[in-house]
């Protein structure tokens, strides 16, 4: 019940970020954003076309009338439909977010996997060269633009100046060979390019838990390395680990995904919203948007949640 | 103000700024990319002052020459010098990332001290809201729209992010800044009657200083990376030439097996970044001694 409670309130604060995010971009992307009336008339359309096209969009309403209908589209997820093809803008979404999150989730979870594991050698052998080695390493990871590791890996993979075992571009989940087939080249590419900020930034959270004096003082009362490494290491890193964890996942799944889908040509949400950028399709621009915003507002639940997890000295209040 | 007496100086002074200077001068790869650094600098300077790369837009060559001592990295897919349009990029890089860091820290700096000061007032609300939701809106979509808000204005990329870069300093900022201005030397300001704006611009920010010397090598890094990205995906530079944009025109040509206009753009990109990574390593262990 004080958990319920505590969720609601904790959505009720969320509100301010939503109205925030939501009036900037219906600011930019709507307001000053492009101005449809004539792409979708013929040639020599007569005023009264024009203002029934105009109508149509809502443009001759008032701002706040408009900004609140965004809202109310946004409370009810009914966001019409999609300017440029005519679909439904919900149909448009659940039919792409599924394919964003088959192409991001594997590099997402390995990116972060295995850093935790490089972090942890790295810290544990510090300043030796094992720890220089890796943190040398994640510079460079972070030295390369996620571009050209995409545009390297599909020449050392997919080309025939390379390995050419993998499709150039392009999408397919009708089988498991199929997706894997496909998922593997900008998997390869996110890791590469994510491994070197995720190492750099745990390795220092890894290390600082352990140079504390709590740890110090349980080295000394002879307790085993393994309890000290999973009760006084590991359990006090987490928190700042799930924030970052947590908090990469909105952008990740738009705008981490945008680069990849409109390179390999991926039919997902990223390539969706990078359509949506460059025709200026609005209704799907204001249901990304918004959800990315709903999106963070539950992130930040999801974090105060799982602090109380791992550290019984949050409460929630 | 007068020099104290030579015998109450310590044997050597030992200020932040000297330690960390001494420190720098010893952390040999901090050196090594410092020098990088320059040389990029220079590079980008000379095309500034029109010395090099004035041909970049020219069509000297014929489609996909070797690399010869004319051209030394060869020529495109319509016969323009990579090299010069490879040095011309650097000034671009150079432009975005100085424009970016300079006037992102600068924001970053002032809105963090002031909500930092004011921590648990409304202005500091204020402050955390707004950066919470620039922090929230996806970035591509961001540039996008203040593109076009802005009317294709080439500075819209610049303006997109110096309005998202600069939520990380403010952030760092106030939290400094609460720390500090719970110091005694605040507190005394405060009750010999020093007004608040000064305390803030001139007893508290400039203890910050390190602060902003790090995260603005980090945003200049930031700027010049996701400028490649933009422009490849036609959200960035528009007229003149980047590293993105040659790698964009260079993936039709990887596909036919002609790889200098990528190489070039991708390891000067790399080289520079690299070295302006260990150049903000080098600067962030010289001036934080905490940092592990």
């Amino acid at each position: 019940m004080e958990t319920l409670q505590y969720i609601l309130r904790k959505l009720l604060t969320g509100i301010p970020l939503l109205l925030g995010v939501t009036f900037i971009s219906f600011l930019l992307m709507v307001y000053f954003g492009p101005d449809k009336t004539y792409e979708l008339l013929g040639k020599s359309a007569t005023p009264e076309q024009i203002e029934e096209v105009r109508h149509q969009l809502g443009y001759d309403r008032p701002f706040i009338a408009r900004y609140g209908q965004y809202l109310k589209e946004l409370a009810t997820m009914d966001f019409g439909h999609s300017d440029s093809t005519g679909e439904p803008v919900s149909g448009l979404l659940s039919r792409t977010i599924p394919i964003s999150l088959a192409l991001i989730t594997p590099g997402f979870v390995l990116g972060n996997l295995i850093a935790v594991l490089l972090a942890l050698v790295a810290a544990y052998h510090r300043s030796s060269w094992v720890d220089r080695f890796i943190m040398g390493f994640s510079v460079v990871g972070m030295s390369i633009s996620f571009l050209i590791a995409i545009i390297g890996f599909q020449i050392l993979l997919s080309s025939s100046y390379g390995l050419n075992m993998f499709p150039v571009r392009g999408w397919n989940m009708s089988t498991v060979g199929n997706y894997l087939s496909y998922v593997t080249v900008p998997t390869l590419a996110t890791v590469f390019v994510s491994l070197g900020y995720n190492t750099r930034f745990y390795r220092a959270v890894i290390v600082e838990e352990m140079t504390r004096d709590h740890v110090r003082t349980a080295r000394a009362f002879g307790i085993p390395p393994a309890r000290i490494f999973y009760k006084n290491i590991l359990k006090n890193s987490m928190i700042p680990i799930i924030t970052r964890v947590i908090f990469s996942i909105p952008l990740v799944v738009i705008s981490g995904s945008l680069l990849i889908e409109s390179y390999f040509g991926i039919p997902g949400v990223g390539k969706v919203t990078f359509d949506a950028i460059t025709t200026g399709d609005q209704p799907v621009l204001k249901a990304v948007v918004g959800l990315t915003a709903v999106l963070f507002v539950l992130a930040q639940l999801l974090t105060d949640i799982l602090y109380r997890a791992v550290d019984p000295r949050v409460t929630l209040k | 103000m007068n020099a104290p007496a030579a015998s109450a100086l310590p044997a050597r002074r030992e200020g932040l700024w000297s330690k960390a200077l001494h420190k720098f001068s010893r952390d040999r790869a901090g050196l090594i990319s410092l020098v990088i650094v320059l040389l990029y600098t220079i590079v980008a300077l000379g095309v500034w002052a029109g010395l090099w790369a004035t041909e970049w837009a020219d069509v000297t060559g014929t489609k996909w020459m070797p690399v010869s001592s004319e051209y030394w990295f060869g020529t495109n897919l319509i016969g323009q010098d990579i090299f010069q349009r490879t040095l011309y990029s650097t000034r671009t890089a150079f432009e975005v990332g100085l424009v970016v860091a300079v006037l992102a820290t600068a924001v970053g700096a002032l809105l963090g001290a002031v909500a930092g000061f004011f921590s648990g007032s409304w202005i500091d609300e204020i402050a955390l809201w707004l950066m919470g939701v620039l922090d929230s809106i996806p970035f591509y979509l961001f540039v996008a729209a203040i593109a076009f808000a802005l009317q294709d204005n080439p500075y819209a990329m610049h303006v997109a992010m110096i309005s998202t870069f600069w939520t990380t300093v403010a952030r760092l900022v106030r939290g400094e800044v609460i720390k500090l201005k719970s110091l005694e030397y605040v507190e005394a300001a405060h009750a010999i009657g020093v007004p608040e704006i000064t305390i803030i611009f001139r007893h508290i920010l400039p203890n910050t200083f390190h602060i902003l010397l790090v995260q603005g090598t980090i945003t200049f890094v930031a700027a010049i990376k996701s400028e490649v990205i933009l422009s490849f995906l036609g959200l960035g530079v528009k007229d003149g030439m980047s590293w993105g944009l040659m790698i964009a025109e260079s993936t039709l040509e990887v596909m036919a097996g002609f790889f200098n206009n990528f190489l070039a753009a991708s390891v000067f990109l790399f080289v520079l970044v690299m070295a302006f990574n260990m150049f903000s390593d080098a600067l962030q262990d010289a001036l934080d001694p905490k940092k592990v």
